[in-house]
Order: C-alpha cells, then sequence, then structure tokens
C-alpha cells in the first residue's frame, strides 16, 4: 500500500465502499468519519497505512443484515437528516458516542458532536434522534 | 347509542418515513461523487492567478507527455463554448482573457487525480495582466474596466436581454408604483439608512460533482445539478450536442441550498470524453468550491422610507447594488438580478415605492442563488431599518409592524395587492408567543424581524402507474437534495387514493425517462410537483371509477393503468413569518449568546410533518450562520477563506434552541392547502438578531456578519461619547 494513501480513497476508490463521504478533506466536516478499532476517526487524514491490520466500521457496518440499528431508525423518524450527505458521518461519531455514554446529557451530546457538520437540519433533528435512541 | 368505527387517522398527521430513509442512513444513497465507471479518467483544470487578465498563450507541451495523461484542453479548444443559466457569459475555459482568481484557462484528463494535478501544474500559461475592479459603484464608474467587451455574442435563453446603462452591469430593475414625491411630502418624518451584506456560501457538504461519457451518439451526464433538465438545455447550446441525445442523470444531491443549479465542470469534461473516448470524472476540492462556485451576491442596501405620525408608510425609495462577480451565468431568472431583488419591505403595506436593483460585473469570483435569494440581504436591511424608525418614533417595534403589516386588499412593495393576507395574524401569535412582562437580563434583549416568501410557481409533470398487484410506481424528474420531495409525493398520492404510504413506490428518472421537470428551487417542489401528484392521482381514481371497479380489482383487469399528473402553480402569493429573537451580550468581548428564538410561519396544510420542521429549523440555523459568522473574506479579488475551518459554519454547539409556531389552517395552493416552507426561516435572522442587540445594550450592527468585534467597537465608541460628550 502506498504510504501517501488516505483511508478514504482506499475505502471508496479500492473497495468501493462509497458510503463514507468526502467533504472538507481537511478534518473539519466529519463527512469521512470512521471507526478505528473503536476509535473514532477523519478517513481524509488518516493513511490507510495506520488502519492497515485494524477492524474500521464504516456506515455500511452499523445495521444487522437488514434491521437497521435503534439509531439509524431514530435518524430516520427524528428528522436526522436530509440531504444525507453528512449522514453517515453522523451516525458513525453517535454511534461511538452512545458506547461512550449510555445515555448522554445535551452538554454531551453537543461536546461530541462538534467535529460533525451538517447544513441541513440545523442539528435539532440529529440531537433528537441520538436521545431517542439512547432512550 | 350509535357506535362509529373510529376514523382512520389522517395520513398527513402521521409523521412521515423518508422513502429513500434507509439508503441514507445505511451509506446506500449514491451521491454523483460515488459514481464510477470503467476506464474512467479524472479532471484537474489549471486556473488563473490574476483577477483580470489577457490569457497570452498556453503552452501544454510538458504537460501532455506527462505519465498517464490522455488529453490536455485548452480555451482555443473549446472557443467559443460558453456557459450559464441564462445567460452564457462564461466560457468553459477561457481563451483570451480572464475574469477572475481561479478562472479555467486549461483541464487535463488522466488515468488518475494525482497524476491529472500534476500536468495540471505543468501547464505554462503566460498571462498580460489587465486593470481590474472589485468594487461594484468603482466598476459602474465611466472609465472602469470592462469586463465582457464581447457580450453582444452572449446567448440569452428566453428573448432579448434587457438594455443595460453601462457594460458592467449583468442586470438592472426599477420598480415604481404611486406618487412617491407625494408620499414624502406627506410624512410627518423621513428616515434614511445604509446596510451591507457580504459573499456568503451555501456550503453545503458534497462538493460539485460530475461524470460525463459518450456511447454512440448520446451524452451521458451524472451530476450534482439540482435541475437535470435545466442543465441539459444549457448544455446542448454550450456543446453544440442537440438537447435529445443529452441524458442527464442527478443522484441524490448532497446539499444545495440553491447553488447547485449552476453547472461548472460539466461542459468541460465533454470535450475530454470527447478527445478520449473515455468516461471522465470531476470532484470539485471543497477549495475550489468556495473560491469559484457561486455564492450568494454581496450587497449595499441604502434604503429611504417616509413614515406618518403613527409610524405608518407613506413612501418608500430603495437602491440595491449586487456584486455579481466576474459572471452573470449563474442567475436564472430573467433580469439577471438574483431572484426578488426589489422586494425590500416584504409583507408590508407600501402605497408608493420607487425601488432600483443592480447587479454588476467585478472581478470577482461569481455569485448566483443561494437559499430565499436577495432575500437575507433585504430583509436584514429593511427589518433593521423598521427597527430603528420604530425607536426613532418612540413606537414600540411589533406595533410599527402591525401598522404597517399588508392586508387584504392593499398594495406591497412591489405593486401587488394581495387578496388575502395572514401578516396581521402571524405577527399576533408572535406577540401571544412571545414572553412578555417581567424585567429582561440586564444586557438581554429582545428583537423581530418579519417578512413574506414566495409560494413556489412552475410546472411539472409525472407519471403514475397501477401495477397488477395493486401497487402504484410514480416516475418523476424531481431530484432529492433532501427536502423530502419523493415522500410528499408518495404521500399525497396515498393520501388521495385512500392507501398505505408504502403501496406506492417513487422513482426518479433521468432527463430520458422522465417528464421535463424544472428542478427543485424557489420553494416549489410542494405546491408543484405536489400538484401533479395530486392531478395524477385523481386520475387514476377516475379511470377506475369508468371501469366500475375498485383500485385492487382495477388492477388486477386493466393494469398497467398509466396516467399523466399535471401540477401548475402560477399565483403570486405569499408564506409570511415572524421571528422573536433573544439574546444576551457580554460587554466586555461583544460576544452574546441567543438564549431564546420563536419562530412563526404560515406554512399551510402540512404534507411532511417531520421535512416541514426539518426545514424550518435547518432554515433557522442557515440564517443564523449567514447572520452572526459567515464571511467569504476577499481581498483584491482573492478569497482567503479557502476551506470550512476558516469558512466557519454553525456546529451543533452554536445551534440554539428554537420554538416553532405553525399557522396550517390558511389553505394555500398546493395539494390539500399546502405551500412552501424552505426559504421561510433563513432570511430574516440576522434583522432580529440586530434588533436584539440594539435592544439590548443600545448599539446597531449595519452589516453583516454580526459579530462580538464590531459589537465591541460600538460599545467602546458609545462609552467614549458618553465619557466625553464633545
Ligand atoms: S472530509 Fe474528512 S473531515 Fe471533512
Ligand atoms: S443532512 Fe445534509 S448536511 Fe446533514
Amino acid at each position: 500500500m502506498r504510504a501517501d494513501r488516505r483511508l478514504i480513497d482506499v475505502l471508496r476508490d479500492d473497495l468501493g465502499s462509497t458510503g463514507t463521504k468526502e467533504g472538507c478533506s481537511i478534518g473539519v466536516c466529519g463527512a469521512c468519519s470512521v471507526l478505528v478499532d473503536g476509535e473514532l476517526l477523519s478517513a481524509c487524514l488518516l493513511p490507510a497505512v495506520f488502519a492497515d491490520g485494524s477492524v474500521v466500521v464504516t456506515v455500511e457496518g452499523l445495521a444487522q443484515g437488514d434491521e437497521l440499528s435503534p439509531l439509524q431508525v431514530a435518524f430516520i423518524r427524528e428528522g436526522g437528516f436530509q440531504c444525507g450527505i453528512c449522514t453517515p458521518g453522523q451516525l458513525i461519531a453517535a454511534t461511538a458516542l452512545l458506547a461512550e455514554h449510555r445515555r448522554p446529557s445535551d452538554a454531551e451530546i453537543r461536546e461530541w458532536m462538534m467535529g460533525n457538520l451538517c447544513r441541513c437540519t440545523g442539528y435539532h433533528g440529529i440531537t433528537r434522534a441520538i436521545k431517542a435512541a439512547a432512550a | 347509542m350509535t357506535l362509529t368505527k373510529p376514523a382512520a387517522p389522517d395520513l398527513l398527521e402521521t409523521p412521515e418515513w423518508r422513502i429513500e430513509g434507509r439508503d441514507k442512513v445505511t451509506g446506500a444513497a449514491r451521491y454523483a461523487a460515488d459514481i464510477a465507471r470503467p476506464g474512467m479518467l479524472h479532471a484537474a483544470f489549471v486556473g488563473s492567478p490574476y483577477p483580470h487578465a489577457r490569457v497570452v498563450s498556453v503552452d501544454a507541451e510538458a504537460a501532455r507527455t506527462m505519465p498517464g495523461v490522455r488529453a490536455v484542453l485548452a480555451g482555443a479548444d473549446v472557443r467559443p463554448a460558453r456557459f450559464g443559466r441564462r445567460l452564457q457569459d462564461w466560457p468553459v475555459l477561457a481563451w483570451d482573457r480572464v475574469r477572475f482568481i481561479g478562472d479555467r484557462v486549461a483541464v487535463v484528463a488522466a488515468d488518475s487525480l494525482e497524476a491529472a494535478e500534476a500536468a495540471a501544474a505543468a501547464v505554462a500559461v503566460e498571462y498580460d495582466e489587465l486593470p481590474a475592479v472589485f468594487d461594484p459603484e468603482a466598476a459602474l464608474a465611466a472609465d472602469a474596466p470592462m469586463l465582457h467587451p464581447d457580450a453582444a455574442e452572449y446567448t440569452y435563453f428566453g428573448g432579448t436581454r434587457p438594455p443595460r446603462g453601462h457594460p458592467n452591469v449583468q442586470g438592472h430593475v426599477i420598480h415604481e408604483h404611486g406618487d412617491v414625491a407625494v408620499g414624502f411630502e406627506n410624512a410627518a418624518a423621513v428616515f434614511e439608512h445604509e446596510f451591507s451584506v457580504p459573499r456568503v456560501h451555501q456550503a453545503y457538504i458534497e462538493p460539485r460533482a460530475s461524470l460525463v461519457w459518450i456511447e454512440g451518439e448520446t451524452v451521458h451526464v451524472v451530476t450534482t445539478n439540482k435541475a437535470p433538465f435545466a442543465l441539459r438545455e444549457q448544455m446542448a447550446v454550450t456543446i453544440g450536442v442537440p438537447a435529445a441525445r443529452i441524458v442527464v442523470d442527478t443522484p441524490h444531491v448532497g446539499g444545495d441550498f440553491g447553488g447547485k443549479g449552476l453547472s461548472l465542470d460539466e461542459f468541460a469534461l465533454y470535450f475530454l470524453a470527447r478527445a478520449t473516448g473515455r468516461p471522465v470524472r470531476s470532484v470539485l476540492r471543497y477549495a475550489d468550491e468556495l473560491q469559484i462556485s457561486n455564492t450568494r451576491h454581496a450587497a449595499r442596501i441604502r434604503l429611504r422610507t417616509g413614515v406618518d405620525r403613527d409610524g405608518r408608510i407613506t413612501a418608500h425609495q430603495a437602491r440595491v447594488v449586487f456584486d455579481g462577480g466576474a459572471y452573470a451565468a449563474g442567475k436564472p431568472v430573467a433580469g439577471l438580478l438574483p431572484g426578488g431583488p426589489t422586494l425590500t419591505l416584504a409583507g408590508y403595506h407600501v402605497p408608493a415605492a420607487r425601488v432600483e436593483a443592480v447587479a454588476v460585473y467585478t472581478n470577482t469570483l461569481p455569485a448566483g442563488h443561494a437559499r430565499a435569494p436577495s432575500q437575507p440581504q433585504l430583509t436584514f436591511a429593511a427589518e433593521s431599518h423598521l427597527d430603528l424608525i420604530a425607536r426613532a418614533m418612540q413606537i414600540d417595534p411589533l406595533e410599527l409592524r402591525e401598522r404597517n403589516a399588508i392586508r387584504a386588499g392593499e398594495t406591497d412593495v412591489d405593486g401587488a395587492v394581495w387578496h388575502d393576507s395572514l401578516a396581521p395574524r402571524v405577527l399576533a401569535t408572535l406577540r401571544a408567543a412571545s414572553p412578555s412582562g417581567g424585567m429582561a437580563a440586564r444586557d438581554n434583549g429582545r428583537g423581530l424581524a418579519f417578512s413574506a416568501r414566495h409560494v413556489g410557481r412552475g410546472k411539472t409533470s409525472l407519471t403514475l402507474t397501477l401495477a397488477a398487484d395493486g401497487s402504484i410506481e410514480v416516475l418523476t424528474g424531481v431530484a432529492d437534495q433532501g427536502g423530502g420531495a419523493h415522500t410528499m409525493i408518495q404521500r399525497v398520492v396515498a393520501r388521495e387514493l385512500g392507501i398505505d404510504a408504502a403501496r406506492v413506490r417513487v422513482r426518479q428518472g433521468d432527463t430520458g425517462h422522465a417528464n421535463v421537470d424544472p428542478g427543485v428551487g424557489g420553494s416549489r417542489v410542494t405546491p408543484v410537483a405536489g400538484n401533479a401528484a395530486l392531478d395524477g392521482a385523481r386520475k387514476l381514481k377516475a379511470r377506475i371509477a369508468e371501469l366500475g371497479k375498485t383500485l385492487d380489482q382495477a388492477a388486477r383487469i386493466a393494469a398497467p393503468l398509466v396516467v399523466t399528473g399535471e401540477g401548475e402553480q402560477n399565483e403570486h402569493l405569499y408564506g409570511v413569518y415572524a421571528y422573536s429573537i433573544e439574546v444576551s451580550v457580554d460587554r466586555e468581548t461583544g460576544s452574546f449568546r441567543v438564549v431564546d428564538a420563536v419562530l412563526v410561519a404560515d406554512v399551510g396544510t402540512v404534507i411532511n410533518p417531520v421535512a416541514v420542521r426539518g426545514q424550518l429549523e435547518g432554515g433557522f440555523v442557515f440564517g443564523l450562520g449567514q447572520a452572526v459568522m459567515e464571511e467569504l473574506h476577499i481581498e483584491d479579488g482573492r478569497v482567503t477563506t479557502t476551506n470550512l475551518a476558516d469558512y466557519k459554519i454553525p456546529t451543533i454547539a452554536d445551534a440554539p434552541p428554537l420554538r416553532l409556531v405553525l399557522i396550517t389552517d390558511a389553505p394555500g395552493p398546493g395539494p390539500f392547502g399546502a405551500k412552501s416552507a424552505g426559504e421561510l426561516a433563513n432570511p430574516a435572522v440576522g434583522a432580529a438578531i440586530a434588533n436584539a442587540i440594539d435592544a439590548a445594550v443600545g448599539v446597531r450592527v449595519m452589516s453583516l456578519p454580526i459579530t462580538a468585534e464590531k459589537i465591541r467597537s460600538l460599545l467602546r465608541t458609545k462609552e467614549l461619547r458618553a465619557a466625553d460628550p464633545e
């Protein structure tokens, strides 16, 4: 693997796993959020070699077969997305949040989700969805 | 006692389950940048480092021989191809003159993006710099540098281009009604203020992407453009291929906010596909989104209004100067101004008005459409202006608005008579929803802003097919940019036919399969495509009735049953809305925080309750970003906020709570009485906050964004004045 290849390129171009999105390309928007051995990281910044041998979870890995995760269902019910471009990253970040805090407070949600930009929802629906999934 | 079966709940009252929901939460939803073709090449562009220059020569020899490079094209290879939505004034690749930093002069197609970018860097371009102009007022001077000496050659869609007084004018309009001079003579007081609003970006998270390939006679285009049929027509002219041989496919769009009606790369990709025989893809880097794509227009707005002793408007005069940037290509409307450029006092009774608006060429990145074009600029100015008038006249700001809010039979600022008006009701509702009595905390203040936005207009059609299993498929050309269009169509059809929403599938067709549609935008989808869905469902019902059968019987014996639903909405109608926002200001730093926000909006019948709420909440935070933090900094024509770290948009930590009060019982012209909601929430946030700041600490910010620095410096000046009245 070439040292300068980013994880996002390997995911999207080599593996055809296009659920992970690229927005800003500089680690600010969170559209490319993935879990690498459980750690929340930006795939646009991460050299692919660093993920070699690790378990990488992308949005494609959140449902169990046909069954959506409670968070995925809540995003649909509560208006957690509109255009959906930020959604894979939001879901990955929120999955990591719920793994850390089973019942996150508003402040914990804000703090944790600050690295995932959404231009559509104004974040209200995202907050509702996370709370509904945690309830 | 009679027992009645409880009626099934109205479908419209159950929250919708988004049709594309599963795809969007599993990563299965495809966006343009997700689509690849075998043998696909990647494109990279060469942009001008100068804001205004003559292109002397382009030397692509070195680039052509680099590894992996399949084609390099320069302006001379595409001349005279220009693109644009209404006026085609933007060269696909500049051959004689560049007009802003980033204007493209050459393009490379190569096996990999890295190879394409390396080759693009190796293209040697010689320029001869020309005097540049960055300020729109300066561009209107008699001796200003002229940007478009060849304007006579440009294609203008739909008749002849309106006359212009100066060659640097893109579009110019003067609206006048009533006797303005008499109105001012009769005024008890006349107020005049000037406001300014900077460039801001739509800042969708998905950068533009496109993929073009040629198969036999047919040109295929996959694009982030939200108006695929319009792109097909524009492209036909630009590349000289009949529209019937161009197929445009818009998959899910990752945010639009008005910006993605203009395509930038598709035309050059066609020339590369033709030169190489291969599919070619381009995905804009976010840095390019911020430096070359069409932003909201900056504006300078001078308002002059006369009022009688009670604060009632007697006459109004305005001049609005929009910075249009280097090309007018991004503007879809006939006047080549952003939409609604003269609606300075939207939603008020204005007996006499003279409003002039002009969009001007400058050597900066082009401006185009952005969510509710013109309105954030004009509403910030108008609602700040009225607040200043209320203060000076010592009239309560809400009272002043109530006195002037348009009523049925009165004339608005555009000279239109409203046959019906919800303006007084919206303001009364706002009054009831705003906390009253009690003392506001020190350095807290509440501001309000009121405005009106049209209900979308246009015409479209779609096809409904009843299948043998009793399901219905709707084929539409409306793209999904996140507003919930497909789910809205599904629910309208299901409700009219009295069936489960799950039995209605909505399929989006490309321009080769679906019926012509004007594209998402202008708050048009619900009232127009929604009416088409309703019409289709009614026609299907009528066919079933003719057969004397139930829907399921008809499906078994007569499927496939195909009807075309047509929808049109041409009435000039408005949805009105008002905010009341309370801020808390820190006098030391000038920073402030929104502690309460209420939005009252007249949205008509709600089809998708989750989506309507989302449009208003999302519009509020979008408007808040553009009101208090966003500004595309441009220095001598160079954008200096070139990434999403420098061009800051709101994060979840910046989103304040919002109370929504929806007025849903005043039916609009859409299906079942629906109106529009997508552009109601964003335009008025800036004024409500500026008014709240003034109420809190007595300083007035006359320009967006409303930053801590501006407030702090106004507070300092005020303190100094208080300390030394001389
Ligand atoms: S694309 Fe990786 S953080 Fe924006
Ligand atoms: S849903 Fe569009 S950016 Fe978040």
